[in-house]
């Protein structure tokens, strides 16, 4: 029962319910994923995304209420990630080298994963099967990072929405994209040597 | 009478020793936040930021908020954000487009060119212009506001001496990083995220200091994200220091202007405008000294930087330039603001390629820059302890025990002020005999030179 319903809030989507295959596919990817990503299994990660990956987290502005948002999105035109699978590669490298000070010692971190909610995205071409080999899930979610780092700080949080589409490939399912929407403006943590 | 903090700070950075406390104190802090900040020239934001009528972005001096705008007949403007009823923020949006701000207390408007267009029953409550006279009354502006090739500083108080005198002879390196065409920079950003780090370990940082290079930034080397092992070549650039700033380079393989331009990245089409706008001078300094620009700080709190990273597998690299803002948020804690800046005139994919370039190096995932603030955050926590009062950090590189010096300035170095090949802290020094000429009250303590640098 996938549709759209029209409030003050302009359009909002109704997300697939649980009980459909894809979802179950979604959600069971997502919270793999979150435990690779807290055991610092950075490379099995990295087998996670296709070749074609785009990573992206904008930058937050705080702007009035009846701001245009077409305008806004231009005006930032910031980001704190616009990664491709290079980049993503290297950040991995240089994490697991032994010479990245700042995660060494390492964060203990806890990617909290809920608010689940799963999509149909269209194909070019479409896919027969909605699981098929070739077919796309969009799914969104909310992350709660937890990051503890050394014993003199207090731990840092990360609250943030994570628009994903996800891509059976012949070698499983795979991100094919990932848009991180952060709730601050001004990132209230020492630096981004994580992944979201 | 036993001496001010002020006092014993001078004496001791007058001799390379840097009193451990300075980079955790909120005493110091206080100093700062009195003394230095609303008595120079500090830096709000590019142009670029607000290009069209109506634009503003919101900027802060330490704890005071500035609306910075571009009014109706397109004058840049800084305006203090507070109403001059109740002093309520009237502007809550850190950028946008708007003809006027409202306060949302009671109503009082301000055109956005600073003015007060109206408020409510003017006639019934205040007897009309009898009584408040609209003419008369607008936003509080800083003393002065000037730009300089599109970057805009505010004065808080009047320091006494010009955007243009302030920044003097530093001008020629500036220069290389904000005027590579006719039409200047255009900015992206900024990324603001906020950190446990005094604000002057940055400043020093960018103005001086190659040595940390290899071993700081070794995990980004490991991962060769240069087309050679560079770091352990930093020792073969300059330092330079001119007036209120300074920075570091990196020393070129041999060739010529546009064969070393290439080398860091640039296509022919930015070299050849870059050839013909910068002076005979610059250009020596790149072509036939080899001398790329890379770190650099202007007093007090902007840094600038110049980077060529591999951005794509197996190409060649891409340069970026990035403009960054210590902004003190207390003596422990620093809001740092990181722009992409690039030649407005760049062709489209080096724009996009650069912007890669510095999301990878610099910023708030920077891969550069998180190693670099992991040690001053480090720094910061523990000369907060209440043993940082009974240390001196050395930053006495390049002195000899007698007084001499290890190495000499260069005599045919084509740029103004004083550069020396190799690692030293002379720039370091000079950024923090500045700083701790503002330490010190209006009339106290030695302020010759105040506001335009220190020693060769």
């Amino acid at each position: 029962m996938t549709g759209t319903t029209s409030g003050s809030g302009g359009k909002f989507r109704t997300s697939l319910p649980h009980d459909d295959p894809r979802h179950l596919i979604a959600h069971h990817f997502l919270n793999e994923e979150a435990a690779l990503l807290d055991a610092a299994a950075w490379h099995l990660w990295l087998e996670l995304l296709t070749p074609d990956i785009t990573y992206l987290m904008p930058v937050r502005v705080t702007t009035m209420a009846d701001t245009d948002p077409s305008t806004l999105g231009t005006h930032a035109r910031m980001d704190h990630f616009a990664e491709d699978l290079y980049s993503l590669r290297k950040r991995v490298e240089r994490l697991s080298g032994g010479h990245a000070w700042t995660e060494d010692p390492p964060s203990r971190t806890r990617h909290l994963v809920t608010n689940v909610r799963t999509f149909t995205a269209e194909t070019d071409p479409p896919v027969p099967e909605p699981t098929g080999v070739g077919a796309v899930v969009e799914v969104e979610s909310a992350l709660l990072l937890f990051r503890s780092r050394g014993d003199d700080r207090p731990p840092e949080f990360l609250s943030a929405g994570r628009r994903d589409l996800l891509r059976h490939t012949e070698h499983g399912w795979r991100l094919a994209h990932r848009s991180v929407t952060v709730d601050e403006s001004v990132l209230r943590t020492q630096n981004l040597a994580i992944l979201l | 009478m036993r001496p001010g903090p002020a006092e014993e700070i001078s004496a001791a950075i007058a001799d390379g020793m840097i009193p451990a406390h300075v980079y955790g104190d909120p005493e110091v802090f206080e100093l700062e936040r009195r003394n230095l900040f609303p008595r120079t020239w500090v830096f709000l934001g590019h142009t670029s930021e607000i290009p069209h009528p109506g634009d503003f972005v919101l900027r802060r001096i330490v704890d005071d908020s500035f609306i910075v705008t571009r009014d109706d007949t397109g004058r840049i403007g800084v305006h203090l954000n507070m109403c001059l009823h109740r002093g309520m923020q009237v502007c809550r949006a850190e950028m946008g487009n708007t003809r006027m701000f409202r306060c949302p207390y009671h109503a009082w408007s301000y055109r956005n060119d600073g003015s007060l267009a109206g408020l409510p029953f003017h006639d019934e409550a205040y007897g009309g212009e009898e009584g408040l006279s609209r003419d008369r009354h607008r936003l509080v502006a800083p003393a002065r506001v000037e730009t300089y090739n599109g970057l805009m500083f505010a004065a808080v108080e009047d320091p006494g001496i010009s955007l243009e005198d302030f920044l003097g002879d530093f001008r020629f390196y500036l220069d290389l990083y904000t005027a590579q065409s006719e039409s200047g920079l255009e900015l992206r950003g900024p990324q603001r995220w906020r950190v446990n780090a005094n604000w002057k370990i940055g400043c020093e940082n960018f103005v001086g200091d190659m040595y940390h290079t290899p071993y700081t930034h070794r995990s980004v080397v490991d991962i060769g994200l240069f087309r050679e092992p560079k770091a352990h070549k930093r020792k073969e650039g300059v330092l330079y220091h001119c007036g209120v700033g300074g920075g570091t380079t990196y020393k070129l393989p041999p060739g010529d202007f546009t064969e070393r331009m290439r080398y860091v990245g640039y296509p022919d089409i930015m070299i050849d405008r870059m050839a013909a706008l910068w002076s005979e001078p610059q250009r020596r300094m790149v072509g036939d000294d080899g001398f790329m620009v890379s770190a650099a700080t202007l007093f007090p709190n902007l840094s600038l930087v110049h980077n060529w990273p591999i951005v794509r597998e197996g190409e060649d690299v891409v340069p970026f330039i990035s403009l960054r803002q210590w902004h003190p948020v207390s003596a422990t804690e620093t809001e740092v603001l990181s722009w992409f800046a690039v030649d407005a005139e760049a062709p489209d994919d080096f724009k996009a390629d650069s912007y890669k370039a510095y999301l990878m190096c610099f910023g708030s995932s920077g891969m550069f820059e998180q190693d670099d603030i992991e040690n001053w955050v480090s720094i910061t926590t523990a000369a907060a302890g209440s043993m940082a009062h009974r240390l001196q950090l050395n930053s006495r590189m390049g002195l000899l025990h007698d007084g001499g010096q290890v190495g000499r300035p260069l005599d045919d170095f084509p740029g103004p002020g004083f550069a020396r090949v190799g690692y030293g802290e002379f720039n370091q020094r000079n950024w923090l005999q500045m700083w701790s000429r503002h330490l010190f009250p209006p009339g106290a303590g030695d302020t010759t030179g105040r506001d335009t640098g220190g020693e060769r």
